[in-house]
């Protein structure tokens, strides 16, 4: 092909390409000039034409200040009053351009915006009604985000009422993103913590409109000041938004206005769909570990009790030091969990106000008792006392791992949602401290008999290995009946939290679901069922082992699978969301 | 260490006054410039200023000055940056080898096999063999270029635009209506109006800064929306007339009769600037209120209040979009829509007009410089005085210049089907997603001999198909003007690098002259900005006569210009909003705008038996574009939009089939099946389905049916079957 200038041509376009700024007409008339061409006049290059700083004073301010003058409050909130969004639903046609804008003006991260925009629709045949909802943090007057946050990484701005997040105080535990009903704070997994709206607080103490206010299109968000004993009337009265959390629970700020009678059948465009939600591994594993370190060492209190001292004496140092390691081993994956882990110290300082921060004081007693509790056997054999392990010290132990279980109780109880309600939280919790207490108990006591060869474990074993297989059968069962007994909910006729996460167990995560109730069925009732009809000879366990281990094993698959469902299935009450 | 106020993390998201009237910006983002251009999505063509900082974007916000948009833009405008950065970007030619498998070529390589082979299928089937597929996508000079290279300098006879698909119906409505295509407004219309009259249009998600200028209309106006579907406008309208699909004309030839019965016309204006009138007010007399409530199933006393409303606003505007061009008969139906304006006298006053509402970003420059159905500058290829005159400006020889206009997109389609075309050229539009019954257009386009798609991501539907992708710089990445909705015109720049070897679709076609042996034809045509300035003396003496505007500078610093700007007359006032007709002469030659008129026909593939559904389709989000190519490459975009394909049902009809809100379910036509969520919501009427356009499998539904004056597609009404799967 013949071609003039060939390749060369294309190099030079793509020289000019590459400039950063500058168009290709400047070049492209060198080129031709090069080439002997005569180009018409050059205009101005596109770096000429960018804008610079001349004056920075002058433009120092905000060139839309006169759009949005009208949505700012003439004077900052006084005595009982704050900032407060307010949205008129009537002027929202639903273009999104605040949740863009939230990104850009704010600098977030890739996917992150602190405002969302759902969909309310209804209305009846003459009539269809198409609302969209924008919704950010409302600021609450009683903020769960800062009740639940363990490190205190949340503070309430006394003079605007901006609940503000603390960055770098943050660790990165996601419960404030448990605990808020609005979905307001925003994990982030690159920084290992949770970020949310500050309302723009530095744009407005400039004056400055907060960027979603300065980018609606239809002026349907505004600041205003509000008065804190109007937000508790209106909050108690559930004056909010229909398809919203009920308000009355933290009280956000945000208003919703609407001139329009909004019908009755209003229902969020997401009220159908159900979504599996992140597992949350970690948490998983530590809630199931610590429950089954509790459940150890409190059967083997309750097995002391009628068991001889000797017999104790023999099987103690595998079972308390299992349970120890089991409880270790939950703490050390809690950690896993955190964003930034490094600053897990810093949970302490939630004391006061955080079921996280109980919960990990609890467990963290516990741990440091349960290390004394099994290093005493083998302490104690160095001193003449000669290593029987105080009683009390048994049931402190058991007692403060009784207490972190009702802290982690408390810690789901507190996000109120419907699925981690208290009673049912603590059936569940406590069942799984037996289930797998009585499992590990068992293993203790086999391992034990099979290794030492010493008749006093034989004995023991065919004393009481059958009480606890039937313990273990009872509270198997019951915790697999109780569990069944939810998808009750599925016979609802309206979509109730409930209902929804019993579609997902039986939808979305039934292979989840089978998986659970299989492995809760072989480990908690067939294979102690099987132990306990195979009537093993004394000095023959060692042929247990494998049904043991089996037994052991199903178990604790069987309680992962049913803590990941907790967390995969469970269904909140939230704003309104999109189709 | 127990308690951290401030580090590495708060400092993250610090916010610092960014200079430049921007207001306080993220400090990590301060920019040290920033540069203004239009936006590249939508006809409303706002402009966005980007922040600079080393030369690179960093950030972007709306310009606050500008009169389209005074500092409001959609999400697709706010995240336009984003989109440049995606990871399938083209960034180096691909060339399919014989075994199937594509590589990464030079461009010498490229251009070489790319000449190499169109010439052989031209020497081989003749000059109608090659044909090229443009877009409303691309700034008016590198449309104009690749106009002129494929016609004069590549000898092609056929090519058309995606424009097709969205404006081709109003382009012809006007043309014979007014005299040329010449959409009569100005944005500020709708803040004058007393009534504003939406006709298949859905602004508040379709146009949401367009939107913004009915709210802030201080006059109270009654807003009427006709649209089968409650929209989000619907909901905001002060009356919706949800008719059935494709009955609008009917309207509003049942809203003439009505008007001209009642005396309640603008007889003075009708007399003397209108021509037509007794035959067309004879001819609606047919349409009584009984027969036009039959047509439309709406309530009669709906439609004596539309004509009460209409008559009793001093200034009423009608706007349309693709609810009325989208359609088999969308030229007569955007005509029963001019008429009412004719009527009743209003155009050429503030708040008035029939005013259709563009689609692309250049739709309008495609319209007028395309050098597809119109010779450059809105000529006429069949008038030998049109091809002197543009072949004068281009010093070209004027037997160069086709004497006919292009054949049309389905036709473009159809020669490939009956193998007269081999060879085709697509820019910057996906036809295997967008085109109308899919299915088929993916086998046309198989059938080619050498398919040629330039285009910013080498992942489109139609990309994926090319036998020879060549990488394109993307907006923002290259200089160039837009003319928007109302027929302003704004510039875009290069404020980003493009990635690897991507060129600017302008150095593309230079190449291609070059390589072509056609170079020297466009020897004056060395950049965007020499470009324009051969544009403006192609507009000399017609009706968007720009000769008046000296250069981009110009048009920068009046906040863009709207044609017609002719030489000698006095420059437009910074940020002027001008109409058209203000003196009541349109562009016929004796000056009068026409009536024009024909029987409504009933809807091509109607619902039956098997197929007991009309199919509506269109915009799902305001963060959803077409076909998504850019859009879907913004992870907030991606937030505000649902993923998978879903079709809106009304809960009677979900009951009656078992479809359960959120279940699956699947739509047939006769021409496909696809899989979706079912949304059951009262925003579609019983016996009619909607779904949104943007999702790949939509258009493997949609019936092959076009309007014979315009021959747009019709998108929006065919027959289907749902049922639960």
């Amino acid at each position: 092909m013949a071609n003039p200038r060939g390749g060369a041509l294309v190099d030079e376009y793509l020289r000019m390409q590459r400039q950063p700024g500058t168009a290709v007409d400047r070049s492209a008339h060198a080129l031709d000039a090069a080439a002997g061409g005569s180009g018409s006049t050059p205009g101005a290059t596109a770096v000429d034409r960018f804008a610079r700083a001349h004056d920075e004073a002058a433009e120092a301010g905000a060139a839309l200040a006169g759009r949005y003058s009208a949505l700012m409050p003439a004077t900052p909130p006084g005595a009982g009053q704050q900032y407060a969004f307010e949205v008129d639903l009537d002027a929202c046609s639903g273009c999104k351009s605040c949740v863009a804008a939230c990104h850009a003006l704010n600098g977030l991260e890739d996917d992150e915006s602190w405002r969302d925009v759902g969909l309310l629709h209804g209305g009846d045949g003459g009539r269809a009604v198409v609302q969209h909802v924008t919704t950010a943090c409302h600021h609450c007057l009683d903020p769960a985000c800062m009740h639940a946050c363990p490190v205190d990484a949340y503070e309430k701005d006394p003079a605007t009422g901006i609940v503000k997040h603390l960055d770098d105080q943050c660790f990165g535990c996601r419960y404030c993103t448990l605990a808020c009903p609005y979905d307001a704070p925003k994990y982030s997994a690159a920084k290992g913590i949770v970020r949310k709206c500050d309302m723009c607080g530095d744009r407005l103490a400039e004056g400055e409109a907060p960027a979603c206010v300065q980018s609606c299109p239809g002026e349907a968000i505004r600041i205003r000041v509000v008065d804190a004993e109007q937000v508790v009337e209106e909050s108690e009265t559930n004056l909010f938004v229909p398809g919203a959390p009920e308000p009355a629970v933290t009280l956000p700020t945000t208003s919703y206005r609407t001139a329009r009678a909004l019908p009755r059948n209003l229902i969020p465009a997401d009220y159908y769909s159900v979504h599996p939600k992140a597992p949350h591994w970690p948490l998983i594993l530590m809630l199931a570990l610590t429950q089954m370190s509790v459940g150890v060492f409190v059967v083997e209190q309750v097995l002391g009790l009628t068991a001889p001292s000797a017999l104790m004496a023999s099987i103690r140092p595998l079972n308390s030091t299992s349970a120890l390691v089991f409880g270790l081993l939950a703490l050390a994956v809690s950690v896993l969990h955190l964003g930034r882990p490094q600053y897990a110290f810093r949970a302490v300082i939630g004391l006061r106000h955080s079921w996280l921060s109980r919960e990990i004081v609890a467990f963290g007693l516990f741990a440091g008792l349960a290390v004394a509790y099994a290093a005493w056997p083998w302490a104690g054999a160095r001193f003449p006392s000669g290593g029987a392990v105080p009683p009390w010290l048994g049931w402190t132990v058991s007692g403060v791992g009784m207490a972190g279980i009702g802290c982690s109780v408390m810690v789901y109880q507190f996000t109120r949602r419907d699925f981690w309600n208290g009673w049912s939280t603590g059936c569940r919790f406590l069942l799984t401290a037996a289930v797998l207490g009585l499992a590990a108990a068992w293993v203790s006591l086999t391992v034990t008999a099979a290794w030492t060869e010493s008749a006093a474990s034989s004995a023991a074993l065919s004393r009481y290995g059958p009480a606890l297989c039937r313990a273990l059968i009872a509270a198997a069962a019951l915790k697999l009946v109780f569990e069944a007994a939810f998808f009750r909910h599925l016979a609802a006729r309206s979509t109730t939290s409930l209902k929804r996460t019993a579609l997902l167990m039986s939808g979305a995560l039934s292979h989840v679901t089978a998986a659970r109730f299989a492995a809760g069925v072989v480990g908690g009732v067939a294979m102690p069922g099987l132990v306990l009809a195979s009537r093993t000879p004394p000095g023959q366990e060692a042929v247990l082992a494998p049904f043991v281990a089996l037994l052991f094993a199903a178990c604790l698959v069987g309680e992962l699978f049913e803590r990941y469902l907790f967390f995969a299935a469970v269904a909140s009450a939230k704003m309104p969301g999109g189709v | 260490m127990l308690r951290q106020r401030d580090g590495r993390l708060t400092r993250d998201l610090a916010r610092t006054p960014g200079g430049f009237g921007l207001g306080q910006v993220p400090a990590r983002r301060k920019p040290d410039a920033t540069a203004d251009l239009v936006c590249g999505y939508c006809s409303i063509g706002c402009r966005l200023t980007v922040h600079l900082k080393d030369g690179a974007p960093v950030n972007l916000t709306p310009a606050p000055a500008y009169p389209v948009n005074l500092g409001a833009a959609c999400p697709k405008g706010w995240e336009a940056l984003t989109v440049l950065d995606a990871p399938d970007r083209a960034s180096a030619p691909l060339l399919r080898r014989p075994g199937g498998s594509r590589r990464p070529v030079s461009w010498d390589a490229a251009l070489r096999t790319m000449v190499e082979r169109f010439k052989t299928i031209r020497a081989r089937h003749g000059a109608e063999s090659l044909a090229f597929l443009g877009t409303g996508q691309m700034p008016t000079e590198e449309m104009a270029l690749l106009g002129a290279l494929a016609k004069f300098g590549m000898g092609m006879l056929h090519g058309d635009g995606n424009t097709r698909q969205c404006m081709a119906t109003s382009v012809v409505a006007y043309k014979q209506a007014f005299g040329f295509d010449a959409p009569p407004y100005t944005y500020r219309d709708l803040e004058e109006s007393d009534v504003v009259v939406f006709v298949g249009a859905n602004p508040c998600i379709a146009h949401p800064v367009l939107w913004e200028r009915v709210l802030r209309n201080r006059r109270d106006p009654a807003v009427v929306v006709v649209d089968p579907r409650f929209t989000e406008t619907a909901m905001q309208a002060t009356q919706h007339l949800p008719l059935r699909p494709k009955s609008d004309q009917s309207l509003f030839y049942g809203l003439a009769r009505i008007l001209i019965e009642r005396g309640r016309i603008d007889a003075e204006y009708v007399g003397a600037h209108t021509r037509g009138y007794e035959p067309y007010a004879a001819w609606v007399r047919q349409f009584t209120l009984d027969r036009v409530a039959a047509d439309t199933g709406l309530d009669p006393r709906e439609i004596e209040r539309l004509a009460e409303t209409v008559h009793a606003g001093e200034r009423v505007s009608f706007w349309w979009t693709m609810g009325v061009n989208q359609s088999y008969q969308g030229v007569r139906t955007a005509q029963a829509v001019i008429n009412l304006a004719l009527l009743t006298g209003n155009v050429g006053r503030p708040g008035t007009g029939a005013n259709s509402i563009t689609g692309q970003c250049n739709a309008m420059g495609s319209r007028l410089f395309s050098n597809t159905t119109n010779l450059l500058g809105g000529h006429d290829f069949a008038d030998a005085g049109h091809r002197a005159k543009v072949a004068g400006v281009l010093g070209i020889d004027p037997e160069r210049i086709p004497r006919r206009p292009s054949l049309a997109y389905h036709d473009i389609v159809k020669g490939i089907l009956e193998e007269r075309i081999k060879g085709l050229w697509i820019v910057a539009t996906n036809t295997a997603h967008s085109w109308i019954n899919q299915s088929q257009a993916r086998d046309v386009l198989g059938r080619l001999d050498f398919l040629v798609v330039q285009d910013m991501y080498a992942s489109t539907e139609t990309a994926r198909m090319a036998d020879l992708v060549l990488p394109a710089a993307a907006w923002g990445e290259k200089d160039g003007t837009f003319i928007n909705s109302e027929r302003r015109i704004g510039t875009i720049r290069k404020v980003a690098a493009a990635p690897g070897e991507a060129l600017a679709d302008f150095a593309v076609f230079k190449l291609v002259a070059d390589y072509w042996g056609c170079g020297d034809m466009f020897r004056a045509w060395t950049s965007p900005e020499a470009v324009f300035q051969i544009l403006k003396r192609l507009s000399a003496g017609q009706p968007c006569d720009i000769t008046g505007i000296a250069d981009y500078a110009m048009l920068d610093e009046h906040g863009g210009i709207q044609w017609p700007c002719p030489a000698g007359g006095p420059p437009p006032a910074p940020g002027a909003e001008r109409r058209l007709f203000e003196d009541g002469r349109f562009h016929h030659a004796d000056g009068r705008a026409r009536f024009l008129f024909e029987s409504p026909r009933p809807l091509p593939e109607p619902p039956g038996e098997r197929y007991p559904f009309v199919l509506l389709t269109g915009r799902g989000t305001a963060a959803q574009w077409h076909t998504q190519t850019r859009t879907a490459k913004s992870a907030v975009l991606r937030k505000l939009y649902p993923h998978e394909p879903y079709v809106e049902i009304n809960p009677a009809d979900a009951r009656a089939l078992g479809i359960r809100p959120h279940g699956r379910v699947e739509v047939r036509s006769r021409r496909g099946r696809i899989r979706a969520t079912a949304f059951v919501t009262r925003s579609v009427q019983p016996g009619h389905l909607f779904a949104p356009m943007h999702y790949e499998e939509t258009n493997r539904l949609t019936d092959a049916v076009f309007d014979p004056y315009s021959s747009q597609p019709s998108y929006k009404a065919c027959a289907v079957a749902v049922g639960p799967v």
